[in-house]
């Protein structure tokens, strides 16, 4: 049995403690292998959530993502594409997933991905440089979803911020804090990012989640932006 | 809501062109050295099988010869009883094996044969390319430990804008981030100690050796880089001077 998490567009089983469920764009496909099955005449995309940092923190309870049926999804560090498939089922066919990578290797294996779903775009581009990919992107979008794991992660995710997120809108980031600093204990980074969004202007944190044990010293950060 | 079909068509073909135009020479380096680490790998878990299989038949001969390769044109001589002769066997503990069975093996002995010959080809591959992209690092550090370093920063580029020391441990990550975490001792090379040099130096000087290796091939990267002139033999000069 199907059950909708929360109001988010996406379900869960019971039984599966660590898969959620997204219906199914483009029924019949699957695209990194996932288990596919049908509940009530609809198609739903197993989504394993030790593979996706989205995922762990739905899994673990964050009481908003931000991602509603119809949104343009500005999404950072897309890589093969895992994570920004199910946020392209999340949004729907009149929503948009705008997916950004800098790496040659892994866009190419994201083109296949967005060829075969209708609301997803491939850029290759350095999301250190927002300006750089202006003409490719709008001049705004409903979500920020940022998994980059460089060491100014935090300063990327607010100069996307400021570029690119309506008011009203939700940046979304993952945090490694390895990335940050080998050093220093997680805890003290997640913190100490919490209150640097924090003092940022706009910028409030709705909610935070340790991603453990899904992922190991990564958070995600809700943030919304007034 | 926006329509996005023309964004996306945009953006689907200048990922595809900026895709297509990332290939470069560096890559085609790294895929060669790394296949040629595969290789070897399965060469050794192979020619281990081969070992195990054939000792039924001979098993004095696993004992008496230590590299795969010679084992293997051992193997492929066939009639063991020439072989006992040549290796002074009086007694062998082996059994006799029929034809169908000692078919199987060599059929094994044959195809890492075979690897080898392959890994030969690729590193001959790699001596060339590396001579023709950057001759200093290819002097300096050998074709393979060249590709490594090369491979280890991800580009030519990347290997040019590194500091010695930072290329002295390319290919100790593990270590060298445990030291950062846990204070443990840090390490004193990476790749580089699999060149001759370092390799003659004393156990006490290979760290200092490393250190010395690193700083002209720190040099050779630049000019290779940049497109200088060849320096590379004074530059291996130098360093070997360090060696006594």
């Amino acid at each position: 049995m199907m059950q909708q998490v929360k109001k988010f567009n996406v379900y869960e089983r019971e039984r599966d403690r660590r898969l959620l469920f997204t219906k199914n764009l483009t029924p019949g496909k699957s695209f990194f292998a996932e288990m596919l099955l049908k509940d009530r005449g609809a198609e739903y995309r197993a989504w394993d959530v030790s593979r996706s940092k989205l995922g762990a923190g739905i899994k673990k309870g964050a009481s908003q993502i931000g991602i509603k049926e119809g949104d343009a999804v500005l999404y950072l560090g897309a890589s093969h594409g895992f994570t920004p498939s199910y946020v392209s089922d999340m949004v729907g066919r009149d929503g948009f997933v705008f997916c950004l990578d800098f790496a040659p290797r892994v866009v190419r294996d994201l083109v296949f991905v967005c060829e075969e779903r209708e609301n997803m775009a491939p850029i290759l581009a350095d999301a250190n440089q927002p300006e750089s990919y202006k003409e490719l992107v709008p001049a705004e979008v409903d979500v920020v979803f940022q998994d980059v794991a460089q060491k100014n992660q935090l300063g990327i995710f607010l100069k996307n911020c400021d570029s690119y997120l309506k008011t009203g809108g939700f940046g979304l980031l993952a945090l490694k804090a390895r990335s940050v600093d080998v050093t220093k204990k997680p805890r003290e980074i997640f913190e100490r990012v919490r209150k640097e969004l924090e003092k940022h202007p706009g910028m409030t944190v709705v909610d935070y989640r340790d991603l453990y044990p899904f992922e190991k010293d990564h958070a995600l950060f809700i943030c919304k932006k007034k | 809501m926006a329509d996005y079909s023309s964004l996306r068509k945009k953006n689907l073909l200048l990922a595809k062109r900026l895709v297509r135009e990332s290939v470069n020479p560096d890559l085609f380096i790294i895929n060669a050295v790394n296949n040629a680490e595969e290789l070897q790998r399965v060469q050794n878990n192979l020619a281990k099988r081969l070992r195990e299989w054939y000792s039924l038949y001979f098993p004095e001969l696993d004992k008496k010869i230590q590299d795969h390769e010679e084992y293997i044109t051992h193997v492929l001589k066939g009639d063991k009883h020439k072989l006992l002769k040549e290796w002074k066997v009086d007694e062998c503990m082996g059994s006799e094996l029929d034809k169908k069975e000692l078919e199987g093996i060599r059929h094994l002995a044959e195809s890492i044969r075979g690897l080898y010959e392959e890994e030969k080809r690729l590193v001959e591959y790699l001596e060339k390319t590396m001579k023709a992209y950057s001759p200093n690092l290819n002097t300096l550090a050998g074709a393979v430990i060249g590709a490594k370093l090369l491979r280890g920063a991800g580009s030519l580029r990347k290997l040019a804008m590194m500091r010695s020391s930072t290329i002295q441990l390319i290919g100790a990550e593990k270590a060298l981030f445990r030291h950062i975490k846990t204070g443990a001792k840090p390490p004193k090379y990476g790749h580089l100690l699999q060149h001759p040099l370092v390799q003659r130096a004393k156990k006490d000087d290979r760290g200092r050796m490393a250190r010395a290796l690193a700083d002209k091939i720190f040099v050779a990267v630049r000019i290779d880089y940049f497109k200088g002139e060849y320096k590379g033999d004074e530059l291996l000069k130098e360093v070997e001077v360090k060696l006594r």
